[in-house]
């Protein structure tokens, strides 16, 4: 392997394109994602969904199940009632939603029942033979269904305590020259990892085994455990490998200690794999939001007024809220700023978090209305963007710890040729094709969490990373084995790399852009830390050639401990170290977390410091440019061409960032032009529950798709220096896509996902 | 491994599981049906329910987790393995109308002494997965792409890529690999 476009060559402050460590497992179908993991006398589950979206279970008719050879149980709200602790929702839970905790159905799709048998074939068969009668009642599916009820963010969420405002927007906005008034929806959308959801359990005496797909074994442990009432230090959950998740495994859904139960009932391992179209209503999803924005300028282009309002569906008991105006109202220098978050409370599941839960929605709606308002000025959006660039935020007056958005708009905006671009809307054609061109601001919040990591150093220059976070994808094994290699000075094929069982050293949630950060924090101190035991043992020893140096003078390089002008072998140190080997177990918690942090972290407690917390403002930034392509006769919509630069403090590894940040544009296509799901409004049911009317994008919708990592450095953010880029490529692609369309036809689509039937006529 | 009654738990190795599968475990139920196919180059029996997918039978009657279940619809691809030597997926084919055929699976395409495809060499240069869970099924539907002759152009690649879904949305990167591993399979 020589050069490659998958492998950038690293600018400033980015490290080494290393091939992932897992690579070579994952391509040989080697890594035992968790229902693959062989077990012995295994019995198979399936659920059966509710067919109503609302009222009561009357009476399920399990005769004809039961009688199907190979049935061993059928669970049903019978059984669980008393013997499991309702749900609750929370960081670690989806929802309080406890279905089979009585007869109440609060959603479509809920589970009613949990069938057992000795295969796969016996449970549907069996699944399909149960009939139920309900009790009926109308539900509402979304704004504007009867029934609904409206409520303040602020009023309800534990989350969502205020909605952010500065200066006096009614009188700036009313006295503005140039002022736009517009709205916009994005529908819902679900996660759709390839991997099906699963739960694997079984009991060895009181000590219960869980392998499910998880971004939060931690959280889940104690979750599971409070459920089944037993002890956390009896559960243990494994999940090596991880396919996919994009917030889908973050949160724990009731399932998992059904089946744990089921599992202890039977006294026989349990595995229940949910299929693709329950797990359109089992498990979590995004919410469909509402905007309405207005902004307000002066003729020079600066903005003197901004107002966001959101809407967002929940479920009937949980107030879950993304409020993403906390982003939106600091993103640019507005004049004055005022925001609301409302919440829709429906008939359906509750939602949770789905790749930059907050950013997607309310960033598409503010960069949609930043272009509307350049083209009301008159004048080219990347200027527009610079006249109101921020260097501190609109909010509190806080300083961005670094922002290099413009750099990124500057690097992207070159790549892509945007000087080619002419204006005029409807100007550039080729052939039968309308072309237009759109550009748009992605930005994410740096967060960081408290993080435990045991690093072991072996005399021979092996080493093993230990800490329980997650390989979603995200490549997260392969930079934590290449940073504790840099730091221990070795090569990094001599660090192993063990993540994913509660046994490790608990680290947070994969979640919100979080894991590098954290992860990385925890192994540079951890290294750190040996390094020193290490040169205070090679300095105070009676000789050898570094007796006597500072230690801090000292660094580990290529298996030697290294002065200025000495250095001895690591297989020397350790004997005056007196062991052949270095336990280091360290505890990480970032600047502004509480005392108490690291120690919740063990109780599945995860405290996440944002990047609005402290006294700088924290955020990943980056500009998204877009080509499409428009069928003159048909209306087929194409995008031959992305290009997005990004500026994400220190760059681990240039290969898994720019994959990380290449599939995030993708999903920003894909959210513009291909997801949704449908209801049948009359029901609160969705509709195209599977992977062939749920669209997602295939290879041949994508074409040339072109990432920049823009090189920064920010000494404030963590002590890894790192912002996180897994959220932070989907945020703004579908703004920018939507304003390509505008430019190509005049056409402004407010409404996501952009079809051919809306540009028809 | 239907049908076991051991009581105790005993998580077992890949290896020692398929040991114990080669001698087939009679099903406890419907009539047993018995199919005999060439897996990976090995000869397989197994006494399974009628209705048994190609794909369960891979992983849960011969251990092959390699091959994986992303929808059970033959919507994803996931589940792609080579049915004498044609892609087929194998969650929409029933074991039985598999009887007599030869199989390969992502864990029969590297050789024995460990040395990889070039195939799957290539989505490792060229980064063409993340979390990993579809690259089986996309791999093996590669390799097919690629004997079928359909990987002569970029928009070629991708449309006969298309039956493979990847959430991760590694699609540029798979076009890449699939290019080099052509290149390196013509020449061989």
């Amino acid at each position: 392997m020589t050069t490659s476009e998958a492998a950038p060559l690293p600018r400033e402050n980015m490290g080494q394109p290393l091939a992932r460590v897992d690579g070579r497992l994952k391509v040989m179908g080697r890594a035992n994602y968790p229902a693959d993991i062989p077990v012995n006398n295994l019995a198979h589950g399936l659920l059966v969904a509710s067919g109503i979206a609302r009222g009561r279970v009357q009476e399920l008719h399990l005769d004809e199940a039961h009688a199907v050879k190979g049935v061993l149980d059928i669970l049903t709200h019978d059984h669980i009632r008393g013997e499991l602790e309702p749900p609750e929702f929370g960081t670690s839970g989806s929802s309080s939603i406890g279905p089979l905790h009585d007869d109440k159905i609060w959603h479509d799709g809920q589970i009613i029942a949990l069938v057992i048998a000795e295969t796969i074939e016996a449970a549907r068969e069996a699944a399909m033979r149960i009939t139920v009668d309900y009790k009926e009642e109308q539900p509402s599916t979304s704004f504007g269904s009867e029934g609904t009820e409206t409520v303040a963010a602020s009023e309800v969420s534990q989350q969502f305590k205020e909605d952010v405002k500065a200066g006096d927007f009614e009188t700036a906005f009313d006295a503005a020259e140039v002022k736009i008034d517009v709205e916009y929806g994005m529908p819902t959308h679900h996660h759709n990892p390839i991997e099906m959801f699963s739960t694997t359990a079984y009991w060895q005496g009181e000590e219960l085994t869980v392998h499910e797909p998880t971004q939060n074994v931690y959280g889940w442990k104690v979750e599971i455990a409070r459920q089944l009432k037993i002890e956390p230090d009896r559960v243990r959950v494994i999940s090596p490998y991880i396919g996919g998740a994009f917030g889908s495994k973050g949160p724990i859904t009731p399932r998992t200690a059904i089946v744990a139960l089921a599992a202890r009932r039977l006294g026989r391992p349990v595995r229940c794999v949910v299929t693709r179209s329950q797990s359109f209503t089992t498990q979590t999803y995004r919410a469909e939001t509402r905007h309405h924005i207005q902004m307000a300028a002066a003729r020079d282009g600066r903005i003197t007024a901004f107002k966001h309002e959101g809407w967002e569906v929940t479920s009937r008991p949980d107030p879950y809220v993304v409020g993403g105006t906390k982003t939106t109202g600091r993103l640019y220098n507005y004049g004055s700023v005022l925001t609301k978050v409302f919440l829709v409370k429906t008939d359906r599941p509750t939602p949770s978090y789905m790749r930059a839960p907050a950013e997607t929605p309310y960033i598409y709606a503010l960069e949609n209305a930043m272009d509307e308002m350049a083209v009301a000025l008159n004048m080219d959006p990347v200027e527009f963007r610079r006249v109101n660039d921020a260097s501190q935020d609109a909010i509190e007056g806080k300083p961005f710890s670094s922002r290099s958005l413009m750099q990124c708009y500057d690097e992207a905006a070159s790549e892509f040729g945007w000087s080619k671009r002419n204006p005029q809307v409807g100007s550039m054609r080729d052939g039968d094709w309308l072309i237009g061109m759109g550009c748009a601001t992605a930005v994410h919040p740096a967060n960081v969490a408290p993080c435990a990591v045991r690093i072991t150093l072996r005399d021979d220059g092996h080493a093993r990373v230990q800490t329980a976070s997650h390989e979603i994808g995200t490549g997260v094994q392969t930079v934590a084995a290449q940073l504790a290699a840099e730091h221990l000075g070795l090569h990094p094929s001599m660090v192993q790399v063990e993540m994913g069982d509660t046994r490790l050293p608990p680290a947070p949630v994969t979640g919100g852009s979080s894991t590098t950060a954290s992860v990385c924090s925890a192994i540079i101190k951890a290294c750190e830390e040996i390094r020193e035991k290490l040169a205070r043992a090679a300095v105070t020893a009676n000789d050898g050639p570094l007796a006597g140096r500072d230690p801090a003078s000292v660094l580990l390089k290529n298996g030697r401990l290294v002065a200025a002008d000495a250095s001895q072998a690591l297989k020397d140190v350790f004997k005056h170290v007196g062991s052949g080997v270095i336990e280091q177990y360290t505890e990480f918690r970032p600047d502004g977390a509480s005392p108490d942090a690291v120690s919740n972290l063990y109780q599945g407690k995860m405290e996440m410091v944002s990047g609005e917390k402290g006294d700088m403002i924290k955020y990943a930034f980056g500009a998204e440019f877009v080509e499409v392509r428009i069928h003159r006769r048909t209306r087929e919509i194409r995008v031959p061409r992305v290009v997005g630069a990004f500026s994400g403090g220190r760059i681990m590894n240039t290969r898994t960032a720019r994959s990380q940040l290449m599939g995030g544009m993708i999903w920003g296509i894909s959210s513009a032009l291909h997801e949704a799901t449908e209801f049948d409004w009359r029901s609160a049911r969705v509709v195209n529950r599977d992977l062939q009317d749920y669209l997602v994008p295939v290879n041949a919708d994508i074409q040339d798709v072109k990432v920049i990592l823009v090189p920064e450095t920010d000494t404030h953010v963590n002590l890894a220096g790192v912002k996180g880029l897994g959220e932070l490529g989907n945020v703004g692609t579908a703004a920018a896509i939507a304003s390509a369309v505008h430019h190509a036809t005049g056409k402004r689509i407010r409404e996501l996902p952009i079809r051919i039937d809306n540009l028809l006529g | 491994m239907t049908g076991t009654a051991s009581p105790a738990i005993h998580i077992s190795g890949a290896a020692a599981l398929q040991d114990e599968t080669r001698s087939p475990v009679p099903s406890t139920q419907r009539e047993g049906l018995t199919v005999s196919m060439l897996i990976n180059g090995q000869p397989y029996q197994f006494n399974i329910d009628s209705r048994t997918s190609l794909l369960d039978l891979l992983r849960d009657h011969a251990g092959l987790t390699g091959t994986k279940k992303g929808c059970d619809h033959g919507q994803c691809g996931a589940c792609t393995v080579l049915t004498d030597g044609r892609r087929t997926l194998s969650c929409m084919s029933f074991a039985a109308m598999n009887d007599g055929w030869e199989i390969t699976t992502i864990e029969g395409l590297s050789s024995a002494d460990g040395d990889l495809h070039p195939m799957q060499q290539a989505f490792i240069d060229h980064d063409a997965f993340q979390c990993g869970y579809c690259t089986p099924g996309q791999i093996l539907s590669a390799v097919a792409c690629v004997e079928e002759g359909h990987a002569e152009s970029d928009a070629d690649i991708r449309e006969y890529m298309s039956g493979n879904l990847c959430r991760c949305a590694a699609y540029p990167n798979i076009v890449a690999a699939v290019k080099q591993a052509r290149n390196e399979m013509e020449k061989a």
